[in-house]
């Protein structure tokens, strides 16, 4: 148990997309290790994943179920969906991870990838939480959490497609906030900054270095970084918390 | 709240500790293993009391500190006792504060003057201090409690939210300073909460705004502390500059 991070969502129930790397399995990692019980879903299923999910379980004795669905699919969500529904457990959060990018510049952005970076970042996680949400209404509580990012709010060279979808989400998350919040469901997001991961990893180095070297802190944040951002949003100590995006970007103007 | 030992063995120090919401700070930083310099204007039996039980209760050290934020001399002694325990601090949660609900109009320079004093010069007076002490260890971390009423505007807080802007604008020069020696600083702004401020507004007013809220209801004291602890604490490690609206959705 790492100490400073303990049991934070004891005993709560909590999807989250996004599983296999990343943030998502940060993420993953630290809700598992603070007590919660998961819907781990990812797109594909690896030997690897199955492997970590059991030891997740066994180590903090919790439950970590897989789910796997394509977000471009529809059917394939429909089935999670089900999946999830027919294990009759409540739902206190739902934590919405899964994203891509294809960076480009303006006058190359192909309408083609734009639609996919939308359908993924923004239609099929408003479909999805539609059908979530709907199972924690029945509780009057729970706590949903969206990840936008900081080029969203900035904007960032080489990312319309990216942002734009980011952006809506902000939209998302306040509207939801206000519609949800009056029947117990916070809404927020979080705008990483500038995070060592496999996506961060396809943008040019040098615009990276220029970034963080403009942060306060002048250091790439962890994955865990954003993890513990998510983790303070789905626990009770955010009660009062909603309808806001939390940048967690070592102090990027 | 059960305990997360969030802030273990971490030596704070809150302004403002007496009542309202710095006083839910000190029980929620007691409870998650903090040591805790306790400040407050005046000694009184009943404070005295309240550290030492949440003290005995979570085996922790809370050591009472008085100065009245007004009074730079006694601002200097109280952060001088502090100092000379030689102990690190790694938390200061600038607190204590006094409001003013005036028209722009009825506002008098005396009383502008007395809530910039306490809001600002003095919690910038205290920072200086204990950002000397942080950078020793090149960690640490600052939050001030702002209000929402510095971002938003508020009939009648002109001069009161000015302060808290005013603050609010330091942090985020003071992050872009200190982030390098790795003393973080953030803001709370809480928007309609349950203490002895309210008692400035009328019932009519309070139950307003509070169906304003997303939630629908104001905010208890602890519900603020509780954002206080995760800027504190190492989750939000990689926060800094920021300003948390702690308001229940207030659009």
């Amino acid at each position: 148990m790492r100490e400073g991070t303990k049991m934070l969502v004891k005993g709560k129930n909590v999807v989250i997309t996004g599983c296999l790397k990343g943030i998502g399995r940060s993420t993953l990692d630290i809700f598992a290790e603070n007590g919660a019980n998961i819907w781990a879903c990812c797109e594909k299923k690896t030997t690897e994943f199955e492997e970590h999910i059991l030891g997740l379980s066994s180590e903090y004795n919790i439950w970590v179920r897989p789910v796997y669905f394509d977000f471009l699919d529809e059917s394939t969500v429909k089935v999670a969906v089900k999946q999830i529904h027919q294990d009759k457990d409540s739902i206190d959060a739902l934590i919405n991870i899964a994203g891509i990018t294809k960076d480009a510049l303006f006058h190359m952005v192909s309408m083609k990838d734009m639609k996919t970076i939308f359908e993924v970042n923004l239609f099929a996680q408003i479909t999805f939480s539609q059908y979530i949400t709907k199972m924690m209404l029945k509780n009057k509580r729970g706590s949903v959490i969206y990840i936008s990012s900081i080029s969203a709010l900035d904007g960032n060279v080489g990312q319309l497609s990216y942002s734009a979808s980011k952006a809506a989400l902000v939209g998302v998350t306040k509207t939801l906030s206000a519609e949800l919040s009056p029947r117990g469901i916070r809404v927020n997001a979080i705008a990483p900054g500038v995070i060592d991961t496999e996506m961060t990893s396809g943008v040019s180095g040098t615009s990276l270095q220029e970034l963080i070297n403009s942060s306060a802190l002048k250091k790439i944040g962890r994955p865990s970084d954003v993890a513990k951002a998510i983790l303070f949003l789905a626990s009770d100590h955010s009660s009062y918390i909603t309808g806001q995006v939390l940048r967690v970007d070592g102090g990027i103007r | 709240m059960n305990s997360s030992m969030l802030l273990h063995n971490m030596n704070t120090v809150v302004t403002g500790s007496n009542r309202g919401i710095g006083k839910e700070v000190v029980r929620l930083f007691a409870l998650n293993g903090a040591n805790v310099w306790a400040c407050a204007r005046t000694p009184s039996d009943a404070f005295e009391k309240f550290i030492e039980e949440c003290a005995q209760q979570n085996n922790v050290e809370i050591w009472p500190v008085y100065f009245d934020m007004m009074n730079k001399e006694q601002i200097r002694d109280g952060i001088k006792k502090i100092m000379s325990s030689k102990k690190t601090i790694d938390v200061a949660v600038n607190n204590a504060g006094i409001t003013y609900n005036a028209l722009f109009q009825m506002s008098s320079i005396e009383k502008m003057r007395e809530v910039f004093e306490v809001n600002f010069f003095s919690q910038i007076i205290i920072s200086q201090y204990l950002v000397k002490l942080m950078l020793r260890q090149k960690k640490g971390s600052i939050i001030n409690i702002a209000s929402t009423a510095a971002l938003d505007g508020n009939s009648g807080r002109s001069i009161y939210g000015a302060s808290k802007a005013a603050i609010i604008c330091a942090a985020k020069s003071m992050a872009e300073e200190l982030g390098e020696s790795g003393i973080r600083v953030n803001s709370i702004a809480p928007g309609i909460t349950q203490t002895d401020m309210l008692t400035s507004m009328s019932d009519e007013i309070i139950e307003l705004t509070s169906q304003e809220t997303h939630l629908k209801r104001v905010a208890k004291p602890s519900e603020i502390a509780a954002a206080c602890l995760f800027l504190a604490s190492p989750l939000s490690e990689y926060i800094t500059g920021q300003v948390i609206r702690v308001d229940g959705g207030l659009g």
